[in-house]
């Protein structure tokens, strides 16, 4: 088990505290967030399967009941809305059970909330395997069969992002990712139309929703990167100059 | 013994998890609509000033049989009980995954038409594996050992390497789109690329192997410059991109974890 550090101890409340402090802000003031070509592209892709009368993917990956895939989650609920109101099908594979009864539940109130109660399908929200590759198998198989017009991958993703984002590609989908998974993104840029980096991905349901608490929950985020940069910066220079200074730089914070 | 030291507590935990979550799913049920969220996010918060106070608690030695090493407080022991209610619960939700695939693949062959030859396949595999796979465990004799590695082994790890393989070959296709010169980035892309190829591979590194590791341009090496791609530039991007995702999932988790979240599930 993982205990606190002397680093922890500091950088997380601090870091919490600013979070916290911008949700609050937020809350009085507008603020403003740069636009994000990946997640401007999501009602790009939902007009196109609107046009082209085919289903959607909505994969939320292979997370569990975690953070990333809460996050998925909610951009997947804010995708399903928005294809609601054009009366596009979304179709959600899921990898883990652990999530099914969240993921249909989340689904089926995407379309409450949107007044289209009936559009839901319970079919459309699958579990498939909980092994990897034959989830990516019966993923593709999806895609092949329906011939999606706009494929979403946003979620954690192992060897078979390559695998989902081929598949899209080869049936013409316009494909949108986002992954907390830093080994996959380099295979969602070479394979998919738009892609979110990294803490984009957490910056979705502010972007999309543009709902106050997240705003500032993003803002928040921006200030305690900046606390980061700034530490780095600090520590790279202390670690150029102890030398010069005939000092170790773990000695400069020890008493003599 | 040994056996029976592992086996009984996971049961009693096993037990203990489907009674608390019939009591759990049961209180919720006869609680009016309004309030259950708020329950809902009580117990989050609960659990999530838990895993912080477990986190941050000062710590002291705590040996166990398993780590002479081990450190915690007071809160550590209770970990892995909660650990192993986690997996009860996980238990619960395999069975609502096979109940999904069974009405989905059922309506599918009711309906008969294209896709019913799959849904067949389906239900067969997951009889005889089901049905296999217990007479392995109940009767470990050779003859169900052998028909389950025929399955497992020969059946499902064959296709699971199968699709594994794939990956080698979409890689082909993905990396031929995205090193096409079509702008500055794409160009920089292949020939970084080009670099790190060459580099890890003996014909690549005799091209430069002629440059004198003694003279001043040794740097030049293409096994060196390689090596400079990745553990600089190449670690410098990823460690900003993992130090922006740590910061947002802290961001998520504390907006979750304070009934901060909004959003579909999360609205009040």
């Amino acid at each position: 088990m993982e205990h606190a550090n002397m680093s922890a101890w500091i950088l997380v409340p601090l870091m919490s505290f600013a979070i916290l402090f911008m949700i609050l802000t937020a809350r009085k003031k507008q603020l403003f967030i740069r636009r994000i070509q990946g997640l401007s592209a999501i009602d790009e892709a939902i007009g196109r399967a609107t046009e082209m009368g085919r289903p959607m993917l909505c994969c939320i990956g292979l997370g569990g009941l975690d953070v990333p895939t809460f996050q998925a989650l909610a951009i997947t609920s804010y995708i399903i809305k928005s294809s609601a109101r054009f009366n596009t099908r979304a179709i959600v594979p899921v990898y883990d059970p652990q999530i099914y009864p969240v993921v249909e539940e989340a689904v089926r109130e995407s379309y409450v909330a949107e007044g289209r109660p009936e559009q839901y399908n319970p079919d459309d929200v699958r579990f498939l395997s909980n092994r990897q590759f034959a989830f990516a198998a019966a993923t593709a198989g999806i895609v092949y069969r329906e011939k999606v017009a706009a494929s979403f991958l946003f979620g954690v993703f192992y060897a078979e992002a390559l695998i989902f984002a081929e598949v899209g590609q080869q049936v013409g989908a316009i494909q949108v990712a986002g992954t907390p998974s830093t080994t996959q993104i380099p295979f969602f840029i070479a394979a998919c139309d738009y892609v979110i980096i990294g803490d984009e991905f957490y910056a979705a349901s502010a972007y999309l929703s543009r709902e106050p608490t997240l705003l500032g929950s993003m803002v928040g985020q921006d200030i305690a990167k900046g606390m980061l940069i700034a530490l780095i910066v600090f520590g790279a220079t202390l670690a150029t100059f102890a030398p010069i200074l005939g000092k170790s730089f773990g000695s400069l914070f020890l008493p003599k | 013994m040994p056996v029976k030291a592992v086996v009984g507590p996971n049961i009693g935990m096993i037990l203990l998890g489907l009674v608390l979550s019939l009591v759990a799913l049961g209180i919720l049920m006869l609680v009016p609509q309004r309030f259950r969220r708020g329950i809902v996010r009580a117990a989050t918060l609960i659990g999530g000033l838990y895993a912080a106070l477990e986190f941050f608690l000062p710590t002291q030695p705590m040996p166990t049989p398993d780590d002479p090493k081990a450190i915690g407080n007071f809160l550590s022991p209770s970990v892995v009980p909660f650990g192993n209610y986690v997996n009860a619960v996980f238990g619960w939700t395999v069975g609502l995954g096979v109940i999904n695939l069974c009405q989905v693949h059922g309506k599918r062959l009711m309906k008969g038409g294209a896709g019913s030859f799959n849904s067949v396949v389906f239900f067969l595999s997951m009889i005889m594996m089901t049905v296999i796979g217990i007479l392995q465990k109940a009767h470990p004799n050779p003859l169900n050992k052998n028909l389950y590695d025929v399955l497992f082994v020969g059946g499902l790890v064959s296709l699971d390497a199968t699709m594994f393989s794939i990956v080698a070959f979409y890689i082909v296709s993905a990396a031929y789109r995205a090193f096409r010169i079509r702008s500055v980035e794409a160009t920089l892309l292949l020939a970084t690329a080009i670099i790190v190829m060459l580099g890890q591979i003996a014909i690549g590194q005799l091209l430069t192997r002629w440059i004198p590791m003694t003279s001043a341009f040794h740097s030049l090496h293409i096994e060196l410059i390689r090596s400079w791609i990745l553990t600089i530039p190449n670690s410098a991007v990823t460690r900003a991109i993992a130090f922006g995702l740590g910061i947002g999932g802290l961001a998520v988790a504390l907006r979750i974890w304070l009934g901060l979240e909004r959003g579909s599930y999360f609205d009040a």
